[in-house]
């Protein structure tokens, strides 16, 4: 069962995201700020992370660099979630090193391929 | 959300405008005034040079103008009763032993001094100053800040105007002078006035888009739990909750479209929303669009239907935006159509100097009257006030689809019948821009002397270049001439609001940062007023804002500096073609013609009028027209009559017929027509603007252009 790291500092949307992930048979663990979601990359090593933008103490831009930046959780897929309202999320996520971007709130089906596509990249490289 | 949503602000920023305008046209009266009471004075001074006791009583009335007069040296002549009272010192303490330079402000003295040495190209200084103002007939009114007994300061409008001994020679000078203090104070109350305002309304546009993002916050879970409390009750069998629980996901889903409509719009409005250029397949991306779009157009028993032209490869635009403005297309589309077919096209169109990409919706709906299009591209306007209730949506959709098109350089338009469907076509550049390089480096600014303002005769194609910088003036001006424009300058914000209103030129060329009043506002006052509104105004600046430009108004946007080609690109789509053709126009509703003839006239062609048929043909052999535009139903003779009888004539077979009726026409009617005339424009189906539009391009395909504007002449279609 792929393992997934999902970062989100609103709890209602890390219940809901995660209850959604386990229905779809992932097996999920949550961090809620950028430096617990870059202590669990390391500790837990998930097989890919769903970054939300706007965290406390390290935002999700930065989190994204330090984890693509350690050699040890550089391979790691990252899905960075930006809110459509702000203009720039997207590229800086991609500039920061995010594999993919998706807006919130996710249209979940459209989520899970993009989930899958990078899991089977992720295997296959 | 209602049609006509009130905006508090934009009221009083409305009302400000009004205010300003009330006071601007007061001060203009009072100018007027004064130049009126200076030249009454100097005339009777002249009448009573001799009589010195009357001139002196002369003088004395006029107790609210300052008169100062000097002679060469600068010593005072003359110190009315007006100058006592506004300057503070009586008569007997100034005669013979000051000059006027001593109620003066040494610093505009030197600044003015300065002024008018770069001009006359020697140095000035001292009473010389107002000698020379004197001598060059310079004595029109200028403001200038007096300085009281006791220190204070007044500002005073103030000519300078020679004073000639009996065998003409220049003897002396004579300052006129009027207190405008309070007007100035006022002029900065409502400047401030209009500060606040602006402002306020940023603080409005910020708070709405911080707004919209907290809102999203919790909608988020709203339409994640229902949705995935809808798959777990399917999963449970719970059938029954699985349709309120879908309810509740779609409300949520709407919500947010509006909230993301609102703050679109309210981002665009602060000039806040910055294109993302990137490569993409466009065929892909249409794949991506239809299939978001297809279960809302499949709800309504609709077939989709994508044409995407052979090889049409990848663009290079504003994803995201593209999506977006397709997207709203087709949701219209899905929205106005019921068991129907709603297509998208996509091809490239190589005919314009840069290639573009066309974007074809079209759909079988409802359709729209030609009222309802003239207003759905504003903000918060649907076709008509059931829209909302029977249709839902926010009226703004269009606004911003339209707003990103021009953003990337592209256009959106639209066609529509009402009951027979519509088509909404965008043009997007193949390569969008996201900052246009200038060919040319700005080394070529290089200083020079402002340029004159001759009034010399203009031609059908002048164009105003707003821009505070002379050296800006002198290379527009060159570049301009150079390509067939007629240039007029402006140095200020003001200067460049009157001159729009007094030359009504075909393209103005506007700054941004200029010191007083800016370019934006300009751009406001310019829009805000009717008889500007319709100028296309291009802004020329170093700021990259184009955002809020386009926003409020602004038809191109270029940043400088600016070539040659760039410019001569941006403006030649404005330029009007000379034409020496004559236009009849047979109607014999007196206001229809009126109103004809005057839209004729207004673009610079030759008009003739006759009330009917017979009239019209006497006015042929008079002298014969390019073209004709023609009613059918008049009295004496009527139109059908009318072609019947040029068409029999070898020599007017050829001129083109042009018909604008009421009447509703039979088949046989029409099929007559089409074999006889070039074009049938039904009476009342068109707006003002598109007709005129179509006459332009009629009057350009049919009437020969003045030959020696050949060169520019280019033709559509
Ligand atoms: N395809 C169409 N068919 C008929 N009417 C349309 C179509 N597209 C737009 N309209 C009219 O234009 C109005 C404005 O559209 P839009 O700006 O997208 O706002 P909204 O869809 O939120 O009402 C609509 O309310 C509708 O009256
Ligand atoms: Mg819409």
């Amino acid at each position: 069962m792929p393992k997934i790291l999902l970062v989100e500092d609103n709890e209602m949307n890390r219940d809901m995201l995660s209850r959604r992930l386990v229905r779809r048979e992932f097996e999920v663990v949550t961090a809620a700020t950028g430096l617990e979601a870059i202590e669990k990359a390391r500790s837990l090593r998930p097989d890919l992370i769903l970054m939300d933008l706007s965290l406390p103490d390290v935002d999700g831009w930065e989190a994204t660099r330090r984890i693509k930046g350690a050699a040890e959780t550089a391979g790691i897929p990252v899905i960075a979630l930006t809110a459509h309202a702000m203009a720039g999320d997207r590229e800086k996520a991609l500039e920061a090193g995010a594999n993919d971007y998706d807006t919130k709130p996710v249209e979940f089906d459209r989520l899970i391929q993009k989930i899958t596509t990078l899991l089977g990249d992720a295997r296959r490289a | 959300m209602s049609a006509e949503m009130p905006d508090p602000l934009g009221r009083e920023n409305e009302e400000l405008r009004q205010e300003v305008r009330t006071a601007r046209e007061a001060a203009e009266i009072t100018a007027q005034l004064v130049a009126e009471q200076f030249e009454e004075t100097e005339r009777i001074l002249a009448l009573f040079q001799s009589a010195n006791a009357q001139r002196e009583a002369v003088l004395n009335a006029a107790s609210r103008i300052s008169i100062i007069a000097a002679d060469k040296e600068g010593r005072i002549t003359l110190f009315n009763r007006g100058a006592e009272g506004m300057l503070g010192y009586a008569a007997a303490e100034v005669l013979g032993g000051r000059t006027p330079l001593d109620f003066h402000l040494r610093t505009e003295i030197v600044a003015r001094c300065e002024e008018l040495g770069q001009i006359v190209g020697e140095a000035v200084e001292g009473p010389g100053l107002f000698m020379q103002y004197a001598r060059r007939q310079m004595s029109g009114e200028q403001e200038w800040t007096y300085v009281r007994k006791d220190g204070s300061h007044i500002q005073v409008s103030m000519s300078v105007t020679g004073i000639h001994s009996g065998d003409g020679e220049l003897g002396g000078f004579l300052c006129a002078a009027m207190d405008i203090t309070h007007l100035k104070r006022q002029e900065e109350r409502l400047r401030q006035a209009m500060t606040v305002a602006e402002s306020a309304n940023r603080t409005k546009t910020t708070f709405l888009a911080n707004m919209s993002h907290e809102l999203r916050t919790p909608l988020n879970a709203i339409i994640g739990y229902s949705e995935m409390l809808e798959e777990e009750a399917g999963d449970a069998g719970l059938g029954g909750f699985v349709e309120d629980l879908r309810k509740i996901h779609t409300a949520g889903k709407h919500l947010l479209a509006l909230i993301n409509d609102v703050l679109d719009l309210s981002k665009i409005e602060a000039g806040k929303v910055e294109l993302f250029v990137e490569s993409f397949s466009v065929a892909s991306m249409i794949d991506d669009v239809a299939s978001t779009i297809r279960p809302l157009i499949e709800k309504k028993e609709n077939r989709l239907e994508i044409k995407v032209a052979e090889g049409l490869g990848t663009m290079k635009s504003d994803l995201m935006r593209t999506r977006q403005i397709l997207f709203n297309l087709l949701s219209n589309a899905a929205k106005f159509t019921e068991k129907g077919t709603i297509t998208i096209e996509a091809f490239a169109d190589a005919s314009s100097r840069e290639e573009q990409i066309v974007f074809r919706v079209r759909d079988t709906g409802i359709g729209m009257s030609p009222e309802q299009i003239a207003r759905i591209f504003q903000p918060f306007v649907q076709a008509d006030s059931t829209t909302t209730r029977k249709f839902g949506g926010t009226g703004l959709g269009l606004t911003i689809s339209r707003t990103f098109c021009r953003m990337m350089g592209g256009e959106v338009a639209v066609e529509s019948r009402e009951g027979h469907g519509s088509t909404f076509t965008v043009t997007l550049p193949q390569e969008v821009k996201s900052k246009r390089e200038a060919l040319e480096g700005g080394g070529a600014a290089e200083r020079l002397k402002p340029r004159e303002k001759a009034s010399t005769p203009r031609g059908p194609n002048t164009v105003l270049v707003i821009d505070d910088d002379p050296a800006v003036h002198e290379l527009l001006a060159n570049y301009l001439e150079k390509d067939g424009f007629d240039v007029v300058t402006a140095s200020s914000g003001e200067e460049g609001i009157r001159l729009a209103l007094e030359l009504r030129p075909t393209v103005i060329t506007l700054d941004i940062l200029m010191p007083g009043m800016d370019g934006w506002a300009v751009l406001r006052a310019l829009k805000s007023n009717p008889d500007t509104s319709q100028i296309p105004v291009v802004i020329i600046t170093i700021e990259e804002n184009r955002n809020l430009g386009f926003t409020l108004g602004a038809s191109d946007f270029l940043v400088k500096p600016v070539s040659h080609l760039e410019l001569f690109d941006t403006l030649r789509k404005y330029k009007r073609v000379s034409v020496t053709g004559r236009i009849l126009v047979v109607e014999d509703e007196e206001e229809t013609r009126n109103l004809l003839v005057r839209l004729i006239r207004k673009e610079g062609w030759d008009v003739a009028e006759a009330e009917n048929g017979r009239v019209a043909l006497d006015r042929i052999a008079e002298r014969k027209p390019d073209l004709i535009f023609l009613d059918l139903m008049m009295p004496v003779m009527d139109g059908f009559e009318f072609v019947k009888e040029i068409r029999n004539r070898e020599e007017y077979q050829l001129i083109p017929v042009v018909v604008v009726t009421a009447k509703d026409l039979t088949p046989e009617e029409r099929q007559w027509l089409n074999g006889n005339v070039y074009q049938v424009f039904k009476k009342g189906s068109y707006n003002r603007s598109e007709l005129m539009r179509q006459v332009r391009e009629l009057v350009l395909r049919h009437v020969s252009p003045r030959p020696e504007a050949g060169k520019d002449v280019k033709r559509g279609g």
